[in-house]
Parts: structure tokens; C-alpha cells; sequence
């Protein structure tokens, strides 16, 4: 059952508290994802769409409920067996790309395996072969301010999947990017997700790219309004 | 994680922070320079003055004569019958200038047996030229190195052997008993010792003949001083006490010990002093790196999160801080230890510059003096030029001055504990600073840190 659903969300609920105010982000939302599924969460601003991500991503405890990665319920874990997990399980897309200024592509990209203690010429060739599968094999020694925009996302989702996640989250992946830029990063995680079996997770303002998307979870006040295959 | 992995990841933070790093470590380079300088000097200036002190033994005990009649045989011979005493050696001295060709050097002439001289040289001396004189009312001198070889002449010898040199005597008696500030005499140069260095004796800048001779050329039949050896150190208190309450006011009992333990408590306060100055110097540097490090945290706040988020724990976030402060600990304490012992040598080169005048200044003293107390004058040229006379002026009373060789030899001293507890205080003092940022930096939740996703 966990292979069928890596990800299973079960009645999550997140309360703000600010004094006397609480606030309720996400009210009872359940789902289940399946491997390989590339699905897109769209949702007006203060939806609850960003607190999802938050969950998903394991940065942030539900108030309530649970939610099951790999079968590994995530709520009770402690904040190191949390970065092991997100080390192991989880890669991350952002929307500022946010790769370490200081270091090369390549060295960006090995930065995941550097913590499991892998070989230095192991995760280096790793590395490699994944920046060159994502046409970066020329730009390997550049920092990222040297590269583009839609290279330095490249270079974000290599360094997301090097691990072999069985999640990937993206935050507006696209949002920083031209339209062409931001079409062959769609692209890229589709066939991503199709390829390597990797379930990925999309927040995005732009309807348009949803079309590319198996599935769209459409979140209003913090409940699923519609969840839509296409 | 691997501890290389995260030592290269912080060596690469610092290394893409060119300048601020440089700006941190000078820091460090201050306090520690300051330290290492300060420490070493004063520790240069401490054996200097210890060496000088123990030359004639820890056991030795100065009586100088505060009258003018001085010491016969038989206070030496009452002195050798002192219980605990195994030693007794009377000396006639009086300060004179020597002339020789163009010369002239500030000496001081010192009447002692040749069993005597001995023992004041530490045994089995052979002359660097010539030989020495008998035990015989010849006023056959051998001179102090210093003396052949004076300063002033750069090195360059200035008497030889065989040659003979005018003495003009200064305070000394005249042949009536009264006090001639001029009399001039010739004496024949038998040998030059080789160099002796810093001793309580000014054995470098000192004419040596023998006891009859002095009788004649000083005009005196007494002794102005003995050197009392204890037979143990822990019988060197009793016997000084002793022999003060012999002879009360008519002469000055000092030991080694009372000398050193006044020269230590000074030396101490200075240290104090100093380390309190390099402290406040390192402090500042404290301070400092761990205001650098907590903006370079508050700066690096969305890396951090990055960081969190693709899987490091705690430990590795604290560890990168931790050893960036570590990384300036070191090449800080190292470089500031370079810069300090540099400094060091600096402050000794001022120091033994500025003693050269200030030596002329006690020796001229020492005659004048004739038996009051020394103390320790402060003064002139900088803490080194102070340190002579506080060798100097304890024993210029006695008419045996201070060494001008006093100060050239101070050599500031670094031992290797020196150098190591250097080493561990810089790396301890940024480590310690770094300690609050790099925990800072570990507690950022990533949901904090990363404001987006």
C-alpha cells in the first residue's frame, strides 16, 4: 500500500495562534498521492496551499492529524530524524532556486550526499551525470550567480533528486523564469516524474501550466475545493 | 556527515569572504600579538634579571660595609665561624675610569684573591689572553672583556696583554685618609677574561688584582665586602639574620632570595599589568568575532534553511560555525604569535638601545652611593632600561655596580609552552565567541529560515 501511495495526508489540520487569534490554515485535509504522480496545488493567496507545502516538506508540524511518507509517519519526529528524513525522502524546488551562493553547480548538486557520507568521487560522478543529463554538463564549475535563471533552477532540481527522493516539492518553480525557461522546467519535471517514478508536488499561481499536470488540487480556506485528474 | 566535508564547506564560506575573514583574524592577530609580545618580553626581562641574580648561587649572601672602616680579616674569620656558612670571600672594591690609547671605560676595580676570582667566575676559568695574577702586592691586573673589548670601540680590542693602562680612581682615599676625586695610576694588563655575560659581580667592566695590590692603589687596609656563601638554601635566612643583627646599622645584608623575591614581585606586577593589557586587547577581539559571526549568521539565515531542508542536522550547521571560528582561531593565533615574538625582539632592541646610557648613569652612581641603599629606581629608557638598575642600584651601593652587559643580553623568551597556551587561548577565544552565533544558527527552524516554499 505504501508503494501504491507514498504519500497519504490524513485529516491535517494547522492552527495559527498569534495571542488571542488562532487561525485555522488547513481544516481536516485528507489525500493520497501515487508514485509517479506530478500534481499541481493551486489555490488563491492565503488558501492554505504554502502551509500544505510546509507539511509536506516536513519544515512544519501539523496541529492535527498525520501524514505518512514511504509509510513513515512523520509527525512524531524529532527535528534531527526529520533532517535525516527530508535528507533521504524529500528534494526541494524553490522558486528563488536557492542554491549556496559560494558553491559550484557541481558542488551544489553533491551537497545532499555529502551528508549520507557517500565517497567524494561517488557523488561527484553521480552529480555529473545528472547536471549532464540536465544539459548543464558544460556549466558544471560555475557558481550560480554565473549561470541563468532557467540553469540555476536546472541545477536546484538536480540537486533535489540526487538523493533519489520518493517526493519532490516545488515552490512556483517557474515563478522567477521567462515563459520559455519556465516551459522547459515543466517539461523537465514531468518527464522527471515519468522516468525516475518520482512523485512531485507543484505550487503554482499559473493555471496554464497545470495542463501538464496528472492531477490539480484546487485548496480554498484551508479545504480541498476540487481535486481534479486530467 | 564527514568532519572534512564540513571543515571544507566552512574554509569555503570564509575563502568567499576574502576580506571580512582577513578584518577577523587581524583581530585575533592584535590580542594574541599583544599577548605573545608582552609576555615573552617580560619573561626576557625576568630571566635577564634572574640569571643575574643567581650567578654568584642562590646561597650567597652580600654584606657590604656602610662605614668606612670596613672589614678586617677578622670579620672574615668570624664570618667563617658562623654556623651553616662554608664559604667566605672578601673583596676590596672602588670605582675608577680606564684609559687605554684613546679610550676610556667606566670600570670597577676590584681587589680579590685568586682563589677568590675563582670562585666568583665559577671555577676553572682560564684567561681568554694572558694569564692571572698572583696572590702578591703587584698591581698586575686582568681585566673584564668588556674592558678589551669595549662597546664604544665596536667590538674592537682596545688593551692587550703586556701593554699597561692608566686607572684614574674616583672617591677613593688619598694616602692622608681624606678623599681624592683624581688619582691616576698605571697598572700592567696580565690577562683579559673571556666574556661572562650578566653577573651581581660586574665581572666584564671590572679590573681584577689582587687583595695586597688593592690595599695600595684604594689606599685602605680593610675589606668593603664579603660574599657569604650558606651551606644550603634553607640556612641562607638564618645566617642573613644573623649576620644583621652582628653587625646592625654599619652594613647591608642581602641574598639572592630577598633580591630575587623583590625582583619577581615587581617583575609580577608588571606582568599583571601587561596581561591585563593584552587581556582587554583580546577581549575587544572576542567581542568582535562574535559580532562578525553573529551578522554572518543573520545573513546566511536563508542558506541555513536551504541547508536544513535538504537534510543537515543541527550538529552539522553548529559545526560549520564552530570551526570557521576555530579556522581564525588558528591562522589568528599563529600569525599573532609571528607578529608578537617580532614585536618582542623589537621592544628588547629598544630596551637594550636606551641601558647603554643608562648604565653610565648607576655607574657613575655607584661611587657616589657608597653604601646607602640601592632600591629599585625606576626611570629612564623604557621598563628594560628600569630592569638594570634594578639589578644595578641594589648592588651599586657596595661599589660592585651593575653590569653594563646587563641588558645586551636580554633576549625575550619563548618556550614552547609559550607558543602552545597562545595557540589554545586564540583558538579558545573564537571558539568561545563563535560558540552563541554557530548555536544560533543550529536552533533556526527551517520553516523560520526559509521564508518560502
Amino acid at each position: 500500500m505504501a508503494a501504491d501511495y507514498p504519500v497519504r495526508v490524513n485529516n491535517v489540520t494547522k492552527v495559527y495562534e498569534s495571542g488571542e487569534i488562532k487561525v485555522e490554515a488547513l481544516k481536516k485535509v485528507s489525500f493520497t498521492l501515487k508514485q509517479g504522480q506530478f500534481v499541481a496545488i493551486v489555490g488563491p493567496s492565503g488558501s492554505g496551499k504554502s502551509t500544505l507545502m510546509h507539511m509536506l516538506g516536513t519544515i512544519d508540524r501539523p496541529t492535527s492529524g498525520e501524514i505518512y511518507i514511504d509509510g513513515l509517519a512523520t509527525s512524531k519526529m524529532t527535528g534531527d530524524e526529520l533532517a535525516e528524513f527530508r535528507n533521504k525522502k524529500l528534494g526541494f524546488v524553490f522558486q528563488s532556486f536557492n542554491l549556496i551562493t559560494g558553491l559550484d553547480a557541481e558542488k551544489n548538486v553533491e551537497l545532499p550526499l555529502m551528508i549520507v557520507d557517500m565517497p567524494q568521487a561517488e557523488r561527484r560522478k553521480r552529480a555529473d551525470a545528472l547536471l549532464t543529463q540536465l544539459g548543464l554538463g558544460e556549466r558544471l564549475k560555475l557558481k550560480p550567480t554565473q549561470l541563468s535563471g532557467g540553469e540555476q533552477q536546472r541545477v536546484a532540481i538536480a540537486r533535489a533528486l540526487v538523493n533519489e527522493p520518493t517526493l519532490v516539492l516545488a515552490d512556483e518553480p517557474t515563478g522567477n523564469l521567462d515563459t520559455k525557461s519556465g516551459d522547459e522546467v515543466i517539461r523537465l519535471l514531468r518527464g522527471i516524474s515519468k522516468s525516475r517514478k518520482v512523485t512531485i508536488i507543484m505550487i503554482t499561481h499559473n493555471l496554464d501550466i497545470t495542463k501538464h499536470c496528472d492531477r490539480v488540487i484546487h485548496i480554498k480556506d484551508g479545504t480541498i475545493e476540487k481535486d481534479v485528474m486530467n | 556527515m564527514d568532519l572534512n566535508d564540513i571543515l571544507w564547506l566552512s574554509y569555503n564560506d570564509l575563502s568567499e569572504k576574502k576580506v571580512r575573514t582577513a578584518l577577523t583574524i587581524v583581530m585575533v592577530v592584535i590580542g594574541i600579538g599583544a599577548i605573545v609580545a608582552l609576555t615573552s618580553f617580560t619573561a626576557g626581562v625576568s630571566n635577564s634579571i634572574t640569571s643575574t641574580l643567581e650567578s654568584l648561587g642562590p646561597t650567597a649572601i652580600i654584606v657590604t660595609s656602610s662605614t668606612n672602616v670596613g672589614f678586617t680579616q677578622s670579620d672574615v674569620a668570624s664570618m667563617e665561624g658562623l654556623p651553616n656558612v662554608t664559604n667566605v670571600t672578601p673583596l676590596l672594591t672602588g670605582s675608577a675610569t680606564l684609559y687605554a690609547g684613546n679610550q676610556n671605560t667606566s670600570v670597577t676595580v676590584i681587589g680579590i684573591s685568586t682563589q677568590g676570582l675563582e670562585q666568583i667566575l665559577g671555577g676553572n676559568v682560564t684567561p681568554l689572553q694572558g694569564s692571572f695574577y698572583q696572590d702578591t702586592i703587584a698591581p698586575d691586573a686582568v681585566v673584564g672583556y668588556d674592558v678589551a673589548f669595549p662597546s664604544t670601540a665596536a667590538g674592537q680590542q682596545t688593551i692587550t696583554v703586556g701593554q699597561s693602562a692608566a686607572l684614574k680612581l674616583a672617591g677613593a682615599r688619598t694616602a692622608s685618609g681624606g678623599t681624592s676625586s683624581s688619582e691616576t695610576v698605571t697598572v700592567p694588563i696580565l690577562g683579559i677574561l673571556p666574556s661572562h655575560g650578566t653577573s651581581l659581580i660586574s665581572i666584564d667592566t671590572g679590573v681584577f688584582i689582587s687583595l695586597q695590590a688593592a690595599y695600595v692603589l684604594l689606599h685602605r687596609t680593610s675589606y668593603n665586602e664579603m660574599v657569604v656563601l650558606a651551606k644550603n638554601l634553607s640556612s641562607v635566612n638564618a645566617t642573613s639574620s644573623l649576620i644583621t643583627t652582628i653587625y646592625g646599622s654599619s652594613a647591608r645584608v642581602l641574598t639572592t632570595s630577598q633580591l630575587l623575591s623583590t625582583a619577581s614581585s615587581v617583575i609580577g606586577s608588571i606582568t599583571i599589568l601587561f596581561g591585563v593589557i593584552a587581556g582587554v586587547s583580546l577581549l575587544v577581539a572576542a567581542i568582535g568575532i562574535m559580532n562578525i559571526m553573529l551578522m554572518a549568521v543573520m545573513e546566511r539565515t536563508h542558506e541555513i534553511g536551504i541547508m536544513k531542508s535538504i537534510g543537515f542536522k543541527n550538529k552539522h550547521v553548529m559545526l560549520v560555525f564552530l570551526l570557521q571560528a576555530l579556522i581564525i582561531g588558528l591562522l589568528g593565533g599563529m600569525l599573532g604569535i609571528a607578529v608578537g615574538a617580532g614585536a618582542a625582539y623589537g621592544l628588547a632592541g629598544l630596551s637594550s638601545g636606551s641601558s647603554s646610557s643608562t648604565t653610565g648613569a648607576s655607574t657613575t652612581s655607584s661611587s657616589s652611593f657608597g653604601g646607602g641603599g640601592g632600591g629599585f629606581g625606576g626611570g629612564g629608557g623604557g621598563f628594560g632600561g628600569g630592569a638594570a638598575r634594578t639589578g644595578g642600584a641594589t648592588f651599586v651601593g657596595g661599589g660592585t655596580t651593575s653590569t653594563s652587559s646587563g641588558l645586551s643580553s636580554l633576549h625575550p623568551a619563548f618556550p614552547v609552552s609559550t607558543i602552545l597556551i597562545a595557540l589554545a587561548i586564540a583558538v579558545g577565544v573564537s571558539v568561545i565567541a563563535g560558540l552563541y552565533p554557530a548555536w544560533r544558527a543550529s536552533k533556526m527552524q527551517p520553516i523560520d529560515a526559509l521564508r518560502e516554499l
